[in-house]
């Protein structure tokens, strides 16, 4: 329901276990991996001096952070031509990491097999080349095929040479227009797109200056075969055979690779998804640190994912690495842990929306909840609306499950939902008035149960979003309420209160230090202090009436729904025709749905972030990112997901069942 | 779509932009200094490059690093204006990239080919891939010309390209000939969807372009690398402003130089042979540019609301980069200022 607890979990072992601990880490994927030398180096790092630790303390002085960078290309290279000679899809599997490995090993065998195949891989790659060759030899052949003449012997004439070339059309353009002056016959073949293909033929004394001017066209020579005979329509049947004689040696080749693919299908699937993992090893060695023959890791787990890592090490590794799991809250740290929110399902893609302002910090309250409740409630109580509601519930239901994209969906189907409810309980628009109030001062009680937690005595106390601010700011409320309504004058006593509160939060550090029995009464010097006190309390009695303002915006934005919404209405009914009306009735929805449930999504959210967030909420924390990778479970899991989300549909159906039933029995 | 509103808030944020060009008393004062760090210490204390040149340290700057500063410079300002630009528009300001970054791409299969380690170039490659996309450190892979063609698949230039892998003719003349010509024919046949004014004034301006480069070209051609008349001509780009294709032939047709000369002389291109001979090898380029530079200011003002003021702004910045480096090489050549003030496009 907050923010999870973390432990920061420690390893250390002999050198050559790292990539198997670091590929467990990645799998178990619940460790944020932080520097190790900066864990070493803090202040509460302790290792009791025992037996066991000996080695490990004698050489922590001597740390080096984990430089070597590994080259995979040649892996890579290996792997990919596999997968490709075997037509295997490239998929990082579970099922095929959980094993105990060696991956230099691994490759070593896969290179075996690589190269056992390598000959055959050649052959047919030779071959596939040869069909290229030919299949070029038709492509030029085809433009020839309508004449009826023996192609070969044109090809090997002595004194005359003949070329098939393609050019561009403008530079056909020029050839065309200088005809004139080029030593030889050239005739159009045919047009092709950008393309012009030319036949030219020419004594072969004069060749050299008939290429220098085709070179000046930039021209592609289109090959021709040397050892055919007969028309073009005859080779190009020859070459054609002869392709489908090569083409059945390739898949006879491919045949005889079958062999080999039954008997190292296991392996070679395997390849994909060890690389791609040793890869990620890689990257995440960027955090360790090294001694002389041992290697630490350290990392924040949230406590509930603490015992299983612990027991995958023990059972893996047992006593060849130490495990170190020390609490974070422990004084002294200097660490910030990462934090990771966990919510209720309602909840939960509220969280985007906060981590879009900053994510919260370990040691602050989750404000989600909090967000969540008056998010729905502003953007509710300025477009309530059952129709326009329904339809961005339905939208975000859509976005949400069936296109997974359950930040954004998540949050329109739960505004949806909310302005839907607004929409059934507005009568009178100006009821969302009375909502106002207290949110603000949920912000202030926020505010000091977060300085409660972190014993802030100056903020939670004496700051103007502290007990005495808001003290403060009811005592305003009511003023200005009782001048209004009773037209009575001010009561002096209120003024003298007022007036002590707004000193009191003058003089809020020395007063906060008193009370802790602080050292210094000031952090800075007094004069300095006093001058930005002086304008604080400006600042503060301004900051109280825009807040104010601020939220007055949400009555004038539901004012402006039902506004624009009255002059569609009203364009509808001036249109005589039916049709036209219910046209610009829908247009009008469209447009408030579009516009307006925009405009109001940022004037909530502007209203969350400025009036709200600048009260009680820091957001300087770090994301939790665990170290992980996309997996596909391995068969056993998908089986059991697979249950679990069809027992889901069924109840889902069942419900669906009674709804309809009941709808229909009434 | 009305000219006013594709171009009322883009001329105004380029007038504010040109506010920040070097005047001409800057050009004389930096035309004095003896050294890079001076020009870089005078653009940093006098000028508005002095905003890009900050958080820079210019005690050693080199000249490529400078070039480099203000060549992104421009590429940041171009972007910015793409943003006042729309559809077909976003395409045509895009294109204006592809003149440098083929520029970019000829200096680099010359290092490529002369064997040149990167770090040892004087150019910075500030536009490879500006218009193509093609990731530059790909293109820096590249061990031969061949490699670099290769890995221009997949952009517009390949197409250009390619015909010159097959073994025995690739060579550098024939890749950046191919580029050069590739350039034209891209702007030639893309199909735009812009306002018929607009047309007009790209028709004149890339026809005017055109013309002039295939007299440099035909001139170049003839003088230098004697080529036959009919390499000449298949090398000429086919398209002109004032030039008929029949005179496009008939200069490349022409028995000398002389010969050459008198034609030209009779058009209005003229100016460009008129001086001593001397003169015109070393001259003819910056006096091309010279014409450009005030024929893109009176297209300016004939046409006041138009793609001309995009471009006009464009090509003076790149003029003042240019003029920055002339006067840089100016001082690596040890030029006297009078000297080098000759090869400066701006001012005169």
């Amino acid at each position: 329901m907050s923010v999870e607890k973390m432990k920061i979990v420690g390893v250390i072992g002999k050198k050559n276990l790292l990539s198997k601990v670091l590929r467990l880490v990645i799998l178990n994927g619940s460790v944020h991996t932080i520097n190790a030398l900066v864990r070493v180096n803090s202040s509460d790092f302790f290792l009791p001096p025992s037996e066991k630790n000996i080695e490990v303390l004698e050489e922590l002085p001597f740390l080096k952070p984990c430089s070597s960078k590994k080259d995979f290309s040649k892996d890579e290279e290996v792997v990919k031509s596999l997968l490709n000679l075997f037509d295997i899809k490239p998929q990082v599997r579970e099922e095929y990491l959980g094993q105990d490995y060696n991956y230099d090993d691994f490759t070593k065998q896969l290179s075996e097999i690589y190269d056992r195949v390598r000959s055959t891989a050649d052959e047919i790659e030779e071959k596939m080349r040869s069909i290229n060759k030919k299949r070029e030899y038709i492509n030029s052949l085809k433009y020839l095929s309508r004449f009826d003449f023996d192609i070969g012997q044109l090809i090997s004439i002595k004194h005359l040479a003949f070329r098939i070339i393609k050019i561009s059309r403008e530079n056909y353009d020029k050839l065309k227009k200088n005809y004139e002056n080029i030593p030889a016959v050239v005739l159009k073949l045919a047009v092709e797109s950008k393309y012009v293909i030319v036949v030219s033929i020419t004594p072969v004394i004069l060749e050299e200056i008939l290429e220098k001017i085709f070179r000046s066209l930039n021209y592609t020579l289109l090959p021709l075969p040397v050892e055919f005979t007969g028309t073009a329509a005859k080779v190009i049947e020859e070459l054609d055979s002869a392709i489908d004689k090569e083409e059945k040696i390739i898949g006879s080749l491919k045949k005889s690779l079958e062999d080999c693919k039954v008997k190292y299908i296991g392996e070679l699937k395997k390849g994909y998804s060890r690389l791609e993992i040793e890869k990620k090893i890689e990257e995440l060695k960027s955090d360790m640190a090294n001694g002389d023959k041992l290697f630490f890791m350290f990392g924040f787990v949230p406590v509930s994912n603490v015992a299983k890592l612990k027991s995958e090490l023990e059972t893996r590794f047992g006593g060849d690495v130490i495990i170190l799991v020390d609490d974070v809250d422990k004084s002294g740290s200097n660490l910030n842990p990462p934090t990771k929110l966990s919510n209720m399902k309602l909840f939960k893609p509220f969280e985007t929306l906060i981590k879009m302002y900053g994510t919260p910090n370990y040691h602050e309250k989750d404000p989600t909840i909090f967000f969540a409740l008056t998010y729905m409630l502003l953007f509710g109580a300025m477009f309530g609306d059952v129709g326009q509601g329904f339809i961005l519930l339905f939208a975000g239901l859509v976005l949400e499950i069936i296109l997974k994209k359950e930040d954004l969906g998540g949050v329109l189907s739960r505004i949806g939902l909310s302005s839907t409810i607004f929409g059934f309980i507005y009568g009178s628009v100006f009821g969302s008035e009375k909502i106002i109030p207290p949110l603000i001062l949920s912000a202030y009680i926020y505010n000091i149960i977060n300085s409660g937690i972190e014993k802030n005595v100056e903020r939670g106390l004496f700051s103007k979003n502290g007990i005495v601010g808001l003290i403060f700011y009811l005592i305003l409320l009511y003023t200005i309420f009782h001048v209004v309504v009773t037209h009575s004058s001010i009561s002096p006593a209120l003024v003298y209160i007022m007036i002590s509160l707004l000193l009191l939060m003058v003089f809020k550090q020395p007063l906060a230090n008193k009370l802790i029995h602080a050292d210094k009464l000031y952090q800075k010097s007094p004069a300095n202090y006093y001058t930005e006190e002086g304008f604080g309390v400006i600042e503060t009695l301004l900051s109280i009436i825009s807040n104010t303002l601020s939220f007055i915006r949400v009555g004038a934005f539901a004012l402006n729904h039902v506004g624009l919404y009255i002059a569609f209405a009203t364009m509808a009914r001036m249109i005589t025709n039916s049709w036209g009306s219910l046209a610009i009735l829908v247009l009008g929805n469209i447009i408030i749905i579009a516009l307006e449930g925009l405009i109001v999504f940022i004037q909530a959210l502007r209203l969350e972030y400025y009036e709200l967030f600048t009260k009680y909420f820091r957001g300087d924390g770090i994301e939790y990112v665990p170290a992980k990778m996309e997996l596909i479970p391995s068969a056993e899991r998908r089986i059991s997901l697979f249950r679990k989300k069809s027992v889901f549909c069924n109840i889902g159906s069942i419900y669906l069942y009674n709804i309809i039933n009941l709808k229909w029995g009434s | 779509m009305d000219k006013v509103i594709i171009y009322a808030a883009v001329n105004t944020k380029i007038r504010a932009l040109e506010k920040d060009f070097l005047k001409r008393e800057d050009y004389l004062n930096m035309i004095q200094k003896k050294s890079v760090v001076d020009v870089a210490r005078y653009l940093k204390e006098n000028t508005s490059y002095g905003k890009l040149l900050r958080e820079i340290n210019i005690d050693n700057i080199s000249r490529r690093d400078l070039e480099d500063i203000l060549k992104n410079n421009m590429i940041k300002n171009m972007d910015k204006l793409t943003y006042y630009f729309r559809d077909d528009y976003k395409e045509l300001i895009r294109s204006l990239y592809i003149k440098y970054e083929i520029e970019d791409l000829k200096i680099l299969s010359r290092s490529i080919f002369n064997g040149k380690e990167l770090e040892t170039i004087e150019k910075p490659f500030s536009f490879l891939g500006k218009y193509s996309r093609v990731d530059p450190k790909i293109l820096f892979k590249s061990k031969t010309n061949r490699d670099l063609i290769y890995s221009l698949k997949g952009s517009v230039f390949y197409e250009f390209l390619i015909p010159l892998v097959d073994g025995r003719r690739e060579n550098r003349f024939r890749f950046e000939m191919a580029l050069d010509m590739g350039y034209f024919s891209i702007i030639q046949s893309r199909k735009l969807k812009i306002s018929r004014e607009d047309r007009k004034i790209l028709k004149e301006w890339e026809g005017l372009l055109a013309d002039l480069y295939n007299i440099q070209w035909v001139y170049r051609g003839k003088k230098f690398y004697s080529l036959s008349p009919e390499e000449l001509l298949n090398y000429t780009i086919n398209f002109g402003d004032k030039l008929t294709f029949k005179e496009r032939k008939a200069m490349c047709y022409t028995k000398n130089l002389e010969e050459f000369y008198k034609m030209i002389t009779n058009t209005i291109y003229g100016f460009l042979f008129k001086k001593e001979e001397i003169s015109r090898d070393i001259y003819m380029e910056r006096r091309i540019n010279r014409f450009m530079y005030y024929k893109l200011k009176a297209l300016d003002r004939q046409f006041s609301l138009s793609i001309i003021q995009t471009i006009d702004f464009v090509w003076s910045f790149e003029f003042e980069i240019r003029d920055i480096i002339s006067m840089l090489e100016a001082i690596r050549y040890d030029i006297p200022s009078e000297e080098a003030m000759k090869f400066l496009v701006k001012v005169a």
